[in-house]
């Protein structure tokens, strides 16, 4: 080959590199874009004056007085929208049976749709459900749904070969030469006027309880359950991880049974964290009875064993990185292996060994396969310290997965899975970012 | 006065350090009792690996007994719920097989190369920044990455798959004919004697070319007209389950292109070699048993994920046809055990019960083989090197 040729084939390889480079990177901004962007709406957002009534009704926050005035302000504004809704009623009580047939089913759709935008009318009867009492909360819903009420959507299937494409036509057209035609211009021009959006700062997001299968409020039950889980699998992983780490540092050699012990290790860490939960479920639950059925304890012994391989072999290493200096000074002050270990070589391989715990702390939050059959649920109030020993939690991965498939309005609550989702990767980068700074300090200081 | 007093504590000093013979034994019983206490607690993940094994087996055998092997592992036909349950997991050892390797050919290439880059290209202060990028995605939550699947990526595949795979194949593919078509030119041309060899290579340029924009465009065009029914399919477990490999795949990889000593590379150099050569004929031969050991945990990673598989794959047991078509619906190990345990939950006892302990069993003794086989694989390795 050419000199040329090989130089071109050298500079195209560095490329190749760099490109598997900026393709993971790309990853991760792609991934974490939408999450931040959305996420942080759960706690920024424009709320609308239904927003504020929910939150004066649901949660005794917020001013009353400023409150009624704006809803008289906005009710002022409606009201052209119901005087037009009730001449139309009107019209079809007086015209035929022929005119009624053909809008009955149509109208009753807009006036849900309606219903739905604004909230119920007034001297409406009260509704049970939280989430039929109120209108659009959040601006950005409402411009969705106000979207569904100017446009009916439908599906075209004339080209056979493919899937139907969807086409939008504007509600207008089906009521056209009524009184009705004109609302949707009002509905259009005056929206703002209607729900009196301002911006929100809902930084309680993460401390309230959820209301109404989280239409509203915040998610402060699966924060704190997953605050329990993460933590309490530490409190039964450190002990046996550290323990376990000074005796493979310190003590064992290299024989056949200490092989097979990092052999267990390394395989524990493959274990897949769904077998973890069908472990969990069959040893803590069915046979060992830690508690009648899922609960945040059996969760965290199942969580404590997945972490531990991490926890060990990041003890061990730093154990090991602890400079024979220190264990030779001790020994020759007259001080025995345990208080050496405890007194010199525990304390300076401290740091080391907290950044594994925040990693692994990171890890027990967000694993969500191993609690599925041993602690979780879906709906849940936040726990005291000991209902913990006995009662199952909701909790955050969970609850993401569950809010996304399987809630019965998935598309309305996107903002609390964005929220929750945003909180959940919050958390864990943030425990990583600690451990990365606590190493940059250690690996300093061992430098010198 | 002041010397009876140092008398006085050598006499202290000297009793401490001397013991008699009853505090000897008494020591050696308890530093005994200590160090066995400390191997009992020590060995608690080697009890807990038994354990496992054992309480998964307890629970799966049941299903062997009533099912039996044949239709388990011989059949697709996958009614656990119905009256007369069939329990064919065929299908969905197919669906875990084909997502991880959708997965392994996206992240092998990506992941050896970046740690290629990591190891010999990247000067110092990059690596630190790039370092960070792959422990937040090793850091990221799986439900998080199952949620984008759901929530962002499957929208963005069903709505614009076609022009988005198209995008990505020429991205691909556009290098990498322009590199083959210089590299066989060149080949060629060296055929011919000097004085025609300018004009060969430039012929032999234009008509690889041609071949390959013909080529390149008939794969595109094909791309672009694809309709994607469902967003959540193989191809997007796959792609999010190899972004989510990628981190491991890096790290291990990485430490083991490290660990080939400067000689080899400088040798290399000295014969002449560019930087590409180098890595690709000397390094990467090296460093074989540590990236196999790399692609094996990216396996493992893949095959033992749940949360992304069961909210992207689309859970459908069926094999796609052909067997390879990443763009159909299938469902997978670890997503059936996830799904199917909350409705088997209240009849602890039945086949449906103890048929997910089986598969949880199958997945166990992949992770256990792979797992021992890498192992095998790096000791041996570092025997042969040290």
């Amino acid at each position: 080959m050419e000199v040329g040729t090989r130089k071109l084939l050298d500079r195209s390889f560095t490329s190749v590199g760099f490109f598997a480079i900026i393709l993971m990177g790309m990853a991760l901004l792609i991934l974490l874009q939408p999450i931040i962007v959305r996420g942080l709406k759960a706690f920024i957002f424009r709320g609308t004056v239904e927003y504020r009534e929910m939150s004066l009704e649901q949660f005794g926050r917020g001013n009353a007085e400023a409150l009624a005035r704006d809803l008289d302000e906005a009710l002022e504004a409606r009201k052209p929208v119901y005087d037009i809704l009730d001449s139309f009623e009107e019209e079809m009580k007086e015209s035929g049976p022929e005119f009624r047939r053909q809008y009955r089913s149509d109208f009753s759709e807009l006036k849900g749709l309606i219903t739905e935008l604004l909230g119920p009318r007034e001297g409406a009867k009260e509704k049970a459900l939280i989430r039929k009492k109120y209108g659009q909360t959040r601006y950005d819903r409402a411009l969705i749904k106000l979207h569904q009420v100017l446009f009916v959507e439908g599906y075209d299937y004339s080209d056979t070969s493919g899937m139907g494409k969807s086409i939008e036509t504007p509600r207008a057209e089906l009521f056209a030469g009524t009184t009705i035609e004109r609302l949707f211009g009002v509905l259009e021009s005056d929206i703002e006027k209607m729900l009196k959006p301002k911006m929100t700062l809902y930084w309680r997001f993460l401390f309230d309880e959820s209301k109404d299968a989280h239409f509203f409020g915040g998610i402060w039950p699966e924060m704190l359950g997953t605050l329990y889980l993460s933590i309490g699998s530490m409190i039964f992983a450190i002990p046996l991880g550290i323990i376990t780490a000074i005796y493979l540092a310190e003590y064992a050699g290299h024989g056949k049974f200490v092989s097979l012990l990092r052999t267990c290790i390394s395989s524990l860490a493959g274990v897949p964290s769904i077998v973890f939960g069908l472990f969990g479920l069959a040893f803590f639950i069915n046979t060992m009875h830690v508690s009648s059925s899922k609960s945040v304890l059996a969760g965290s012994m199942t969580l404590a064993l997945l972490v531990l391989p991490t926890i060990i072999r990041a003890s061990e290493e730093a154990i090991l990185a602890v400079p024979r200096g220190y264990r030779e000074a001790s020994m020759s002050l007259g001080a025995g292996k345990w208080f050496t270990i405890a007194r010199v070589i525990l304390p300076a391989a401290l740091p080391g060994i907290l950044t594994s715990t925040i990693i692994s702390l990171g890890r027990a939050a967000g694993e969500t396969a191993p609690i599925i059959f041993t602690a979780a649920v879906s709906v849940g109030k936040p726990l005291g310290l000991f209902e913990t020993l006995s009662q199952p939690t909701p909790a955050l991965p969970w609850n993401i997965y569950n809010l996304a498939t399987e809630h019965e309005a998935v598309d309305e609550i996107r903002h609390v899975q964005y929220g929750m989702v945003f909180t959940l990767v919050a958390m864990v980068l943030l425990l990583n970012l600690t451990a990365i700074l606590l190493r940059a300090r250690i690996t300093k200081k061992l430098r010198g | 006065m002041a010397e009876a007093k140092t008398d006085k504590d050598d006499k202290v000093i000297g009793s401490r350090l001397m013991m008699g013979a009853r505090e000897r034994r008494f020591r050696s019983i308890g530093s005994r009792i200590g160090h066995s206490t400390l191997i009992l607690i020590a060995s608690s993940s080697l009890i807990a690996l038994l354990f496992i094994f054992y309480f998964i087996i307890k629970d799966a055998f049941p299903f062997f007994r009533l099912e039996g092997f044949r239709e388990f592992l011989g059949s697709s036909r996958w009614y656990p719920s119905r009256e007369e349950a069939e329990f064919g997991a065929l299908a969905i050892f197919i669906g875990s097989g084909l997502v991880t390797l959708g997965a392994i050919l996206f992240s092998v290439p990506v992941g050896v190369l970046a740690s290629l880059c990591l190891s010999d290209i990247l000067p110092f202060s990059l690596r630190q920044v790039v370092k960070p990028v792959i422990e937040m995605l090793a850091a990221i939550p799986s439900v998080v990455y199952g949620f984008f699947a759901l929530v962002v990526f499957a929208p963005m595949l069903q709505e614009k798959g076609g022009s988005l795979l198209s995008a990505a194949a020429l991205v691909v593919l556009i290098p990498l004919a322009a590199i083959l078509v210089i590299v066989t030119s060149d080949l060629l041309s060296g055929m011919f004697t000097r004085n025609v060899r300018k004009i060969s290579r430039v012929a032999a340029g234009l008509a690889g070319s041609a071949v390959s924009f013909y080529f390149i465009s008939r794969i595109y065009v094909f791309l672009n007209g694809l309709e994607i029914a469902s967003g959540t399919n193989a191809l997007n477990a796959s792609v999010i389950l190899g972004i989510m490999a990628l981190p491991t795949i890096v790290s291990v990889s990485e430490d083991a292109l490290n660990a080939v000593g400067r000689d080899l590379r400088e040798g290399s150099y000295a014969l002449g070699a560019t930087r590409a050569e180098t890595l690709v004929k000397v390094v990467v031969p090296a460093a074989k048993s540590g990236i196999t050991a790399a692609v094996i945990l990216g396996v493992m990673r893949a095959i033992g994920e749940t949360m992304v598989v069961w909210m992207a794959s689309g859970n459908a047991a069926r094999i796609p046809k052909p067997w390879f078509n990443l763009l159909e619906p299938v469902r997978t190990l670890t997503a059936t055990i996830a799904g199917d345990m909350g409705e088997a939950d209240h009849v602890t006892g039945s086949a449906r019960y103890h048929v997910l302990f089986a598969m949880a069993l199958g997945l166990l003794l992949f992770a256990f083989i792979s797992n021992f086989v890498s192992e095998m694989i790096v000791r041996k390795s570092r025997r042969s090197g040290s």
